[in-house]
C-alpha cells in the first residue's frame, strides 16, 4: 500500500466517523466519485459500524410526520445520477486525484461546502483549473446562464491591491471573456455577460488581476489556474 | 447475515429504487421500516426531540434527492441511509447559529447527556454481541473510548480531546489507530 492510499484509508475513516469538516467532506465525496475502491472501503466501514447505530432506542414519530415529510418530498427536486461527476478526469486523473488528496492532507479547503450557493439547476459544464504543477486550485460550473459558479479547493495567495479574475474562452474569435472580479479566493456566483451556452473542452481560467479586475477587458496579469470544461451529459 | 437482515435488505433496495425512480412511496416504505429507529439515532445524538425530528425530516428529503445517485455497489442501502441521518445530526449539531437558539442549561444538558452515551461500563450495550462488539473488546481503552464518543456521540477531534483532557493531536491518532486495528479485526 502507497502512502497516499494509506492517507486515503485514513480519510475514509474519518468521513465515515463525521470527523470531516463540510469542506474536507464535500472533496472527499469527489475523490469517491473517482475511486471506486474508495467508496468501497467507506462503504465497508459504514455497514461494520452499523450495529452502533442499531444500538440506540427506537422511538415513534410523530402522527403527523409522514404526511409533513410527503408534502416537503412532492417539491423536491431530484438529482440525476451522474450529477456529481468529477470534471476533466479523462484529462488528468492521477494528477487531479492527487491534488485533492493533497488538498485534504493539507486541511485547505476554502469556499466550499456552500450549500445555500448551490442553485437546483445543474451546471452545463464543470471545469477543474489546475495551476502549473497540475494541483487543482478551483472548480468552475457554469451554468449556461450567464451565470457561472465558482469554488476554490486550494488556498491562493492574493496580494494587496490585486484581484482574481475569471475568463473563458467561447471561441477564438470572440477571445476571452470576462466571468467576474473577485476579491480573494472564496465560492462566489458570478454572473458574466450573454455568451454562448458553454462548450465540452472550452477554456476557463483564473489570473491575477490589478484591484477591480484588468483595465483592458483582457487579460494581462499572470495565470494561477486553468482548465478545460466537462460537459456534464444528464 | 440472518434471513430476516436479507429480507430487510432487499426491502430497502426496492424503496431506494423506487425513490430513484421519483416515485415517493419509496420514502413512505423507508420510514415504515427504518423511521423509529433513526430518530432513535437522532435523538441519541442531538438529545432534544425537536431538533431529532428536524434531523430525521432533513435526511429523508436528501435521501429523496439522492437515490438515484446512490449505487448499489456502494454498500447496504441501511448503512447508507443511517449515514445520510448521522451526517445531517453533525450538521444541526455543529451549527452554533442552529444551537444559539438553546438556554445555557439546555446546551449544558446537552453535553452532559452525550457526555453519558460513551461512560466507561456501558460500552457493550452500544456494540451488540457481535463481531463488533469482540472487536471493540481488542481495542485499549482510550481508543475505544474516542471511537464511541465520535459515533455515538457526535464529537468532533476537539471535543474528544477536551473531555479526555489529551492533545489534539493524540485524540486523532487513537481514533486512526482505534480504526486501523478494528478493520483488522472486522475483516
Amino acid at each position: 500500500m502507497t502512502v497516499f492510499r494509506d492517507d486515503l484509508a485514513g480519510f475514509a475513516d474519518d468521513y465515515v466517523m463525521g470527523l470531516m469538516s463540510p469542506a474536507e467532506a464535500d472533496l472527499f465525496e469527489a475523490l469517491m466519485q473517482a475511486d471506486p475502491a474508495l467508496a468501497a472501503q467507506v462503504a465497508r466501514l459504514r455497514d461494520q459500524l452499523l450495529p452502533l447505530d442499531l444500538s440506540a432506542q427506537a422511538l415513534p414519530l410523530s402522527p403527523d410526520f409522514a404526511a409533513r415529510l410527503r408534502a416537503i418530498i412532492a417539491t423536491t427536486p431530484q438529482e440525476a445520477p451522474d450529477r456529481a461527476r468529477p470534471a476533466n478526469l479523462p484529462q488528468a486523473p492521477r494528477r487531479w486525484l492527487a491534488g485533492l488528496a493533497a488538498s485534504l492532507v493539507l486541511g485547505v479547503a476554502l469556499g466550499l461546502g456552500g450549500a445555500s450557493l448551490r442553485p437546483a439547476p445543474a451546471p452545463q459544464v464543470v471545469a477543474v483549473l489546475l495551476d502549473d504543477q497540475g494541483q487543482p486550485r478551483a472548480v468552475i460550473e457554469d451554468f449556461g446562464n450567464d451565470t457561472a459558479e465558482i469554488r476554490f479547493v486550494a488556498d491562493v495567495d492574493v496580494p494587496d491591491g490585486f484581484s482574481i479574475q475569471a475568463w473563458t474562452l467561447p471561441s477564438a474569435e470572440m477571445g476571452p471573456r470576462s466571468l467576474g472580479v473577485l476579491d480573494g479566493p472564496r465560492a462566489a456566483r458570478l454572473a458574466g455577460p450573454d455568451l454562448p451556452r458553454p462548450a465540452d473542452a472550452q477554456l476557463y481560467e483564473i489570473t491575477l488581476e490589478p484591484a477591480g479586475g484588468s483595465p483592458t477587458g483582457r487579460p494581462t496579469g499572470p495565470i494561477i489556474a486553468k482548465g478545460l470544461a466537462a460537459a456534464q451529459d444528464i | 447475515m440472518s434471513d430476516d437482515a436479507r429480507q430487510r435488505g432487499r426491502q430497502l433496495d426496492a424503496a431506494l429504487a423506487a425513490c430513484a425512480a421519483g416515485n415517493p412511496n419509496g420514502i413512505d416504505a423507508i420510514l415504515e421500516m427504518e423511521g423509529s429507529q433513526l430518530l432513535g439515532v437522532a435523538r441519541r445524538i442531538l438529545i432534544r426531540h425537536d431538533l431529532a425530528e428536524e434531523a430525521l425530516q432533513d435526511a429523508m428529503v436528501q435521501i429523496w434527492r439522492k437515490a438515484a445517485q446512490q449505487r448499489q455497489a456502494d454498500g447496504s442501502a441501511r448503512g447508507w441511509i443511517y449515514a445520510v441521518l448521522r451526517n445531517r445530526c453533525l450538521t444541526i449539531l455543529r451549527d452554533g447559529r442552529r444551537l444559539s437558539s438553546l438556554s445555557p442549561d439546555e446546551l449544558t444538558q446537552l453535553q452532559d447527556a452525550r457526555q453519558d452515551l460513551a461512560a466507561d461500563d456501558d460500552w457493550k450495550l452500544l456494540a451488540g454481541t457481535g463481531r463488533l462488539g469482540d472487536c471493540l473488546d481488542a481495542l485499549d481503552d482510550p481508543a475505544r473510548r474516542a471511537i464511541l464518543l465520535a459515533h455515538v456521540a457526535g464529537y468532533s477531534h476537539g471535543e474528544i480531546s477536551a473531555r479526555q483532557g489529551v492533545p489534539l493531536g493524540t485524540a486523532k491518532s487513537w481514533i486512526r489507530r482505534g480504526l486501523a486495528s478494528l478493520r483488522e479485526c472486522l475483516s
